[in-house]
């Protein structure tokens, strides 16, 4: 990600919103050539210290015409970050006491001597090039060879095109916008359970609320963090654009970002899937386990009439606990539901985090006092291993071999009362 | 009932909203409904125990602190001044909360260390920089045989007594601000920031002390450190110190002109700047300087803007750069090591690039961030045992590093503000047995922005009457 002194962001005080860099096509074609120039660069570039690679980044970009030092140092930054960088820091160091060392003993260096206290400028580099065994230019070269700036780069691994490049940089500019985000609130039609995961990975709170309009459910999610109901912070905005790479991976949503501007100004950041950024992380898998896969093949060769069956389309939630059940079974006749969870890993932490959360809404409470009703799907070899007792729970298991059937689903589902 | 500790804030549960009304309505307590509680800032712990304890008339669950006890016997017997005393009676007749403020080199450590002892618990030491959180590790093992913990510097060790950055702190607080009974934030003037004050509110440790030479200027901000320590418990002056805990001391300020090269280039770029505000300023009055990088990425609403933004940008850094390294610096600094040769002179700078130059030029070593732990220390040690006569730095010995008996400090660059001036100052103005003077030189390009900044630093009392007394030493 981007520093704050590497974004870019117009404000737009008429309309209170913001926008951040983006480079299109149409309008920035003129910079796919000079993008693939960079990589190009840094593709050919081991062995060239890190200055030197930003001194011809901005010749570069400066050919474009149109090109703010912000938006140099941000490639700058994009491309090092995708490189390695080579940094003896313990030559250096070794060479830099041998230097000041004999510096020391040398002290004061002048370049007109005037009395025998005094050591002559050219004489001292004579007497360092005699001790430390290189010359004067490998001298300056390499003593301070493990500062950032001086380093050289060893290799470089972006496997990226010119336009790749450009989406990278254009996705980099909307996570910074987002580092002084005080509250996103994000609408998703699909891939709720990949939001909350990394929601929760970028440990962020959350608000959920379900709708429902004639496109089908959606559901609503405010992000913030603990501070943010004592007073508007931007502390979690680094978590926000975290998030953002993997929400950006994801399908049919939409992002509303509440920005702390200029004069404590508040401005409004949208972005969605329209909007086509490019995440180089990869899309949510379609399926946390080829079980469920399993489950919802056997379930298209042979339905069950009067009944149908969703995949993660229901998020159930209690405070800031939150479970997405991998199927729902719909009574058709009178819209019952039956939420189907599959078990399919068996290490201690996983059948504890498991379990708590299929009590909070399993278990009677006075907040819940009809709990809902479970079915969990587990493989007969985890059977013959395990005890479903390690659970703790009074719930119907049904034991899957090579072959599901879904009558034996809903038949053990009938048995719920 | 409970209370805990919830990513530095306080969520008490299993109360109602009544009782919230009635017997904490004094409190900042939020109700949050994301999670079913009642929320505040860590910060508040102190105070929300006592009223639990008050109107509660029940026992009730604090999971908020995670302490441990410590014991803390000095190696050594404490030597302490009155002034030095004065301050830590202030601290505790303030019930362990406030701000102490006393100029570099009158013993603020000294102070803390005293406090630390008293309290005889958890503490937390809060640091700008990662060589004072060393130098703080290195000072409390030396007292007290104790390695404490270090957060910071790509090391998560956290104990019963740690010392951490204001960075990590801001970063880490949330997790470890519940650890923690006494918290004391050296150089307290870095925590006024909005960012950086996260790092006391979302702390619970019920002891909080602020060390600083230099409040901030902004009365805003002395108020918000007020908020998150408690008020200003003791306070000495620069002036007030100088010969009498402080070394006496002289600064001479030197003008070095620029090559009549340097001197065209620097005003043709100057005239290139100036064109660009008084236009900017012409279409917006209230246009300032800081709001170029706004405008050079104008580079699709307005063009034109954009670019005559990027290339007064362009101008602006050069002019910097010639500014700092003007061809007469080095003659002069030649000529001041000549001068103190037997002497041990600190050398601050304005650039890393400009340290290494020098470093190259006068075999002499920088000390700048990417020295690591082990060589900071070599140099600093080396410095101060005399097997090294200059050490140069940028921004890294500020403040807060201790450099004993230094007495002369030569200035190239940086100091655009007067906290930082003084700081700088403040760097060789411990006071030592012989009593020598301290003299601080102020190295200035002639005919640039150099020369008013130094004007509006005068401004500043430490600088004012030394400058008084010593008239005929000051180039002026």
């Amino acid at each position: 990600m981007l520093t704050s002194s590497q974004a870019i962001c117009s404000y737009d005080y008429r309309r209170r919103i913001v926008v951040p860099d983006r480079l299109c096509r149409g309008t920035h074609d003129h910079y796919l050539r000079p993008a693939q120039r960079l990589l190009n660069l840094y593709r050919h570039g081991a062995g060239r210290i890190r200055q030197e690679l930003h001194q011809r980044v901005e010749s570069i970009l400066e050919s474009t015409g149109d090109c703010p030092p912000r938006r140099i140092a941000a490639f700058c930054k994009l491309l090092d970050d995708a490189g390695v960088f080579h940094h003896d820091a313990r030559a250096a160091r070794k060479l830099r006491t041998a230097f000041f060392t004999l510096g020391a003993s040398l002290h004061p260096i002048v370049i007109q001597q005037e009395s025998v206290f005094e050591t002559r400028l050219g004489d001292a580099r004579r007497r360092a090039e005699q001790t430390l065994g290189m010359t004067w230019e490998e001298i300056e070269n390499k003593l301070f060879s493990d500062v950032i700036e001086m380093q050289r780069l060893k290799q470089f691994e972006l496997q990226l095109d010119a336009s790749s490049l450009l989406s990278l940089y254009n996705l980099a500019q909307a996570q910074a916008t987002l580092y002084r985000a005080t509250h996103i609130r994000v609408i998703a039609r699909r891939d709720f359970k990949t939001i909350l995961r990394h929601a929760k990975l970028a440990r962020l709170m959350h608000s959920i609320e379900r709708h429902e309009d004639h496109d089908g459910v959606y559901y609503q999610f405010d992000f913030d963090g603990a501070a943010s109901t004592l007073r508007e912070t931007w502390r979690y905005g680094v978590r926000f654009a975290a998030m953002l790479a993997k929400l950006v991976a994801c399908r049919d949503w939409t992002l509303q970002a509440y920005i702390h501007g200029p004069k404590s100004q508040r401005f409004l950041f949208e972005l969605s899937a329209a909007d086509r950024l490019r995440s180089p992380l990869a899309p949510p898998d379609d399926y946390d386990s080829t079980l469920e896969q399993q489950i919802e093949g056997a379930w298209r060769a042979n339905p069950v009439e009067g009944w149908t069956l969703e995949r993660e389309s229901e998020l159930l939630h209690v405070n800031q606990s939150v479970l997405t059940p991998d199927f729902v079974l719909v009574r058709a006749v009178d819209r019952r539901k039956f939420f189907v969870e599959v078990v399919g890993f068996w290490t201690p932490e996983y059948f504890q985090e498991k379990s708590r959360r299929l009590r909070l809404w399993t278990q009677p409470t006075p907040q819940n006092p009809d709990p809902l009703r479970f079915i969990l799907i587990v493989p007969e070899t985890s059977l013959k291993r395990h005890s479903l007792a390690e659970l703790g729970l009074q719930l119907p298991v049904l034991p899957v071999g090579k072959t599901l059937d879904p009558h034996a689903m809903i038949r053990l589902a009938m048995t719920i009362p | 009932m409970q209370l805990d500790f919830h990513d530095g804030t306080l969520r008490l549960r299993g109360v109602t909203a009544k009782f919230v009304e009635r017997a904490c309505a004094n409190l900042p307590l939020v109700s949050d409904p994301r999670d079913d509680c009642y929320r505040c800032d860590a910060m508040e712990y102190s105070r929300v125990c006592r009223c639990l304890d008050r109107h509660l008339g029940q026992p009730w669950d604090n999971l908020v602190p995670q302490v441990t006890q410590v014991h803390l016997h000095p190696k050594a017997s404490r030597n302490l001044r009155d002034d030095q005393r004065q301050a830590i009676a202030a601290f505790w007749n303030a019930a362990g909360r406030g701000i102490i403020v006393m100029p570099t080199g009158t013993g603020k450590t000294v102070v803390a260390i005293e406090i630390m002892l008293q309290a005889q618990t958890s503490t937390l030491v809060v640091v700008p920089v990662r060589d004072l959180m060393y130098q703080w590790h290195a000072r409390i093992l030396a007292t007290w045989g104790v390695d404490a913990g270090l957060i910071g510097d790509g090391v998560h060790r956290v104990s019963p007594i740690s010392v951490t950055t204001y960075e990590s702190a801001t970063i880490h607080m949330p997790r470890i601000g519940n650890r923690f009974q006494l918290v004391i934030f050296d150089e307290v003037h870095h925590l006024a920031g909005s960012w950086r004050s996260d790092a006391a509110r979302m702390c619970a440790a019920p002891m909080r002390l602020g060390l600083t030479a230099t409040l901030p200027a902004d009365p805003q901000h002395v108020s918000t450190l007020e908020q998150l320590l408690g008020s200003i418990v003791y306070q000495q002056s620069i002036t007030e110190a100088a010969g009498r805990s402080l070394a006496p001391y002289k600064i001479r300020r030197i003008a070095v002109a620029m090559d009549p090269a340097q001197q065209e280039r620097y005003r043709r770029l100057g005239q290139v700047v100036q064109h660009f505000v008084r236009g900017r300023q012409e279409v917006d009055p209230r246009f300032r300087w800081d709001e170029i990088y706004k405008l050079t990425a104008r580079t699709t609403s307005e063009p034109g803007v954009a670019a005559a933004a990027t290339t007064a940008l362009r101008a602006f850094r050069m002019k910097k750069r010639l500014e700092e390294r003007a061809a007469g610096k080095f003659a002069v600094l030649e000529k001041l090591l000549r001068e103190h040769a037997a002497d041990r002179v600190l050398v601050f700078v304005g650039s890393n690039a400009m340290a290494r130059d020098l470093s190259l030029r006068f075999f002499a070593p920088c000390l700048l961030s990417h020295c690591g732990k082990r060589e900071r220390a070599d140099l600093l040690d080396g410095f101060a045992d005399g097997r090294y006569k200059v050490l140069i730095a940028n921004q890294v010995l500020d403040e807060g590093v201790d450099l004993p008996e230094v007495k002369v400090a030569i200035v190239l660059g940086g100091m655009a503000s007067s906290r930082q001036a003084v700081q700088r100052l403040g760097r060789i103005l411990r006071r030592s047995a012989s009593g020598q003077q301290a003299i601080l030189y102020e190295i200035v390009t002639d005919k640039s922005g150099e020369v008013a900044r130094s004007r509006a630093r005068r401004r500043h009392d430490a600088f004012q009457k030394p400058a008084r007394r010593d008239l005929p030493d000051a180039d002026q």
